[in-house]
């Protein structure tokens, strides 16, 4: 077996305002050809910096590559002229992005990006690049290649433009594939699709693919070798298997145990701080903390009435058509809704994208107004309160968003983000003691409470999703809505979310309704769970009950999807 | 294409990096940390402060106050006595003097005619872009409307009305420059009001006036202060058009007179009047331009080497 790449002692530095940042730390590992190498890390960890070396798309200034050497093919990449690299790029080494939202021109048709690619790399003429690419789009399994290479990119779905970038990348039939986090914004079923295309197409080209990831239960799918990057080096390499069983690094360890799984999970999920301390040294854990338990639903009348009952609830959009703009039909976003919820208990709500669930949480709160049904909450309908009731009842019912990044105000300091919903529900009754009760919920939600003077961009993902958490918990709330809430963040700090929102839980008796495409966190945190199809709930029960007997088709393909997070191999011994 | 997003993506990691070392600083203090590290920029604020300077002392009557007052020969050549040094017009005036009092006249038609436009653009174009529907129709309307009569006809017919000076300059100006700024801010509040800070809002229980003027106008802010550094320049030169046409300042020296005057001097070979106050508009207008791109770069450093 030959090595198609080789780094060796690979560093990259960037210079920045604050001094020089090593982004990436001596890194060496192989890619052979026809094998998938997994990079796995958490955001910041140099695995991307690492990618964009080998594309030799590092930005200089500010970035460097101050060490080693990147061989393809026995050619070192960082010495080559950039003439050359050009020619290597996207004819050898093809790379495919998490977002083909914004990887594709959205001017021109989709047929003639991948054409224009051919022509540049393989020398073609307009007509074969054209008949090209008709190809192209059909070995990736676009339905109807003909008419879809005149198709624009908004004209395609999130899993097709997906396709038409893997398209693109393998036109020239590279020797190297990079995927930098393909499949991360995609819902499971279509991720579970491009996952076995890509298979496919590697087995077809015996590609070498270097598969960038935070996720390592696609990890387990689909590499061959996985190598582990933290704070820009890297602190493992092994196969997959061995990753899987017997993983030497903490760090590794601790990744793998704080992705919940779909059967049993520990009271608390596990996080990378159980296994080694800051200075990555490694902890014991308790195996107490180890332990997993199956989940028990239990209720009684009096602790946990109903808190929430939403009765057959519509939301539709209206769809303007026609020269006048009449409204010519409606869009049911959510299209007769119904459940109950009991105090201090959590329904997930699960679904792909486009399935209404984000609509169905925000009509809850009527933060957009329901068109038809009722939502009633402690016995009174909400759905027939005034402006100012509405305005009033706010504090009891909260919302924490997907994105951390957009739902703080970043003009204002963390104090006055916290202090405004007190002002606003006349909680404390001067600005000291207010003061103080922001204190304690920065304390509550595991920050330092000295940090209450900075603003929101001077704090990491995990911490400002924390601070969402203590603005909602600010007016004291006995229901929240999560939506999202974990889905932008790393996989450990993720598990360290939730464990926070389960302790908050047990503390105040919260109610949660918690919304996500990921099945496996909603199943870790909820007691019952709804999935949601088209605007209508395909299935309502315990989540147990769901997750291992679903009774309905669409809920049993949406489970077989998602990754299993265990490798091929030892998934089959197993079975025997 | 596929260069570009590979750069956004490592600016986007990268940033993240970065933010976790830094001290505790606003946003606006980033910026001016990210201004003042450019010379040319800081060199043009200079300038700019400079001019300001010397506008105050001489609207307070501290200097140039006796413009009008003979020192020496009709016109004089510069360079050849203290006392006018930058030489003299038809009635022996300084030029220097007058340059100066037209420094004054300049930066205050900037200031008065941004104070008339900042306020009308941004709150037609917040409440245009906030609620959007019938109001949206209407200020909208209203704007295109306005802008589609040809500036200096209602320029003109402002100065019909009200009659010469430099009041009409300044409201001619306020009036006529406030629908770019509407048309920018009405766009980045229809931005704003879909993020999810301004939803978290609501979920606290925030009404529109808070929403609007709490959270997502500061968040516009930025608009503005480019705005008025671009929007002084063209107030300058405006009123020197103006002025030169003879429907704007009367009655004292304004750079647009002086290069009105200059217009039948040019015969007889004297320049230095033109000189003085092309050289003097020129260096400000200058400056204010480099200095309105300099602040874009700072206060969004998204947009810097692209677009």
């Amino acid at each position: 077996m030959s090595d198609l790449l080789n780094i060796k002692n690979l560093s990259v530095d960037f210079n920045t305002p604050h001094g020089v940042v090593r982004a990436v730390n001596n890194v060496s590992f192989d890619v052979p050809m026809g094998k998938t190498i997994g990079l796995v890390g958490e955001s910041g960890s140099g695995k991307s910096v690492t990618s964009l070396a080998v594309m030799g798309l590092i930005p200089n200034p500010p970035g460097e590559i101050s060490e080693g050497q990147i061989l393809f093919e026995g050619k070192d990449l960082v010495t080559m002229p950039e003439a050359q690299m050009r020619k290597i790029r996207g004819n050898d080494i093809a790379m495919i992005f998490q977002e083909p939202m914004t990887s594709l021109n959205p001017v021109f048709k989709v047929g003639s990006q991948i054409a224009e690619v051919l022509m540049l790399h393989m020398g073609m003429n307009p007509k074969q690049a054209w008949e090209k690419s008709v190809d192209l789009l059909n070995q990736v399994g676009i339905p109807n290649p003909k008419a879809s290479a005149h198709k624009y990119p908004h004209e395609m779905s999130g899993g097709q433009k997906q396709r038409v970038m893997i398209a693109m990348a393998i036109a020239c039939e590279p020797k190297l594939l990079i995927c930098d986090e393909p499949t991360t914004a995609l819902d499971v079923t279509i991720q579970k699709q491009v996952i076995d295309l890509m298979f496919d197409l590697q087995d077809k080209y015996n590609m070498g693919m270097l598969f960038i990831t935070h996720d390592l239960g696609v990890i387990a799918d689909i590499a061959d070798d996985v190598v582990v990057m933290y704070r820009s080096n890297l602190v493992e390499k092994n196969t997959t298997k061995k990753i899987f069983t017997h993983a030497s690094h903490p760090y590794t360890k601790g990744l793998i145990a704080c992705r919940p799984a779909l059967d049993k999970n520990p009271t608390r999920l596990l996080t990378v701080s159980d296994f080694m301390d800051e200075n990555e040294k490694e902890l014991i854990v308790p195996p107490e903390r180890m332990k997993k338990v199956d989940k028990v639903y239990k209720f009684n009348e009096e602790e946990n009435p109903i808190l929430l009952e939403v009765k057959d609830l519509h939301v539709h959009f209206p769809l303007k058509g026609g020269i006048l703009g009449r409204t010519v039909d409606h869009f049911k976003a959510v299209n007769g809704v119904s459940f109950k919820l009991r105090k201090g208990m959590t329904l997930g709500l699960v679904g792909e994208s486009g399935c209404g669930k984000t609509t169905l949480g925000r009509a809850i709160l009527r933060l957009i107004e329901p068109t038809a049904g009722e939502v009633i909450y402690n016995g009174a309908n909400i759905t027939n309160l005034d402006k100012k009731q509405m305005r009033a009842m706010r504090s009891k019912m909260q919302i924490i968003f997907q994105d951390p990044y957009s739902s703080l105000n970043p003009r204002m300091t963390i104090k006055d983000i916290l202090l405004e919903p007190m002002d606003l529900h006349n909680i404390g009754a001067n600005k000291k003691e207010k003061i103080e009760k922001a204190k304690w919920l920065m304390e509550k939600v595991g920050l330092n409470a000295d940090q209450l003077s900075r603003y929101p961009h001077e704090f990491s993902g995990g911490q400002r999703q924390r601070i969402c958490i203590a603005r909602a918990l600010a007016v004291s709330p006995d229901f929240i809505i999560c939506d999202e809430s974990v889905s932008a963040l790393d996989v450990s700090v993720q598990a360290q979310v939730l464990n926070l929102l389960l302790d908050l839980q047990e503390e105040f008796g919260l109610t949660y309704i918690f919304i996500s495409h990921d099945l496996s966190v909603v199943n870790f945190i909820s007691d019952e769970v709804a999935v949601m199809n088209k605007g209508e709930f395909v299935e309502l029960d315990k989540a147990n009950e769901v997750y291992l007997r679903p009774k309905q088709q669409y809920t049993q393909n949406l489970l077989s999807a998602i990754p299993k997070g265990i490798p091929k191999e030892l998934l089959a011994e197993q079975n025997s | 294409m596929l260069e570009q997003t590979a750069a956004e993506n490592m600016e986007a990691k990268l940033n993240d990096e970065i933010n976790t070392i830094g001290k505790s600083r606003s946003l606006w203090a980033d910026a001016w940390h990210r201004l003042v590290q450019d010379k040319i920029a800081v060199s043009c604020l200079i300038i700019v402060g400079l001019y300001a300077l010397v506008a105050l002392l001489s609207g307070l009557g501290l200097i140039a106050a006796d413009w009008s007052q003979e020192v020496g020969p009709s016109y004089a050549p510069p360079f050849e006595n203290w006392d006018y040094i930058l030489g003299t017009d038809l009635f022996g005036r300084s030029v220097l003097t007058k340059v100066i009092h037209g420094t004054q006249v300049a930066m205050s038609v900037g200031l008065v005619s941004s104070l008339i436009a900042i306020p009308i653009g941004v709150a037609l174009g917040a409440l245009a872009g906030y609620f959007g529907g019938w109001v949206d129709e209407v200020i909208v309307w209203f704007y295109t409307t306005v802008s589609s009569i040809p500036g200096i006809m209602l320029l003109m017919s402002i100065a019909f009305i009200l009659g010469k000076g430099i009041t009409t300059v300044y409201i001619a100006l306020g009036l006529t420059s406030w629908v770019g700024l509407c048309r920018l801010i009405r766009g980045e509040v229809m931005k704003h009001k879909n993020r999810e800070y301004v939803q978290a809002a609501s979920a606290i229980g925030a009404g529109h006036p808070r929403k609007l003027i709490k959270h997502i106008i500061p968040n516009v802010t930025h608009i503005v202060i480019i705005f008025t550094s671009l929007q002084f320049q063209v107030a300058i030169k405006s009123e020197v058009i103006l002025s030169y046409l003879g429907i704007g300042v009367s009655g004292q020296p304004s750079w647009g007179t002086m290069i009105d005057d200059a217009k039948l001097e040019l015969a007889r070979e004297v320049w230095w009047q033109l000189a003085g106050a092309t050289v003097a508009m020129f260096v400000v207008v200058l400056a204010f331009n480099i200095l309105g791109d300099a602040l874009r770069d700072a206060l969004d450093p998204k947009l810097k080497g692209k677009s």
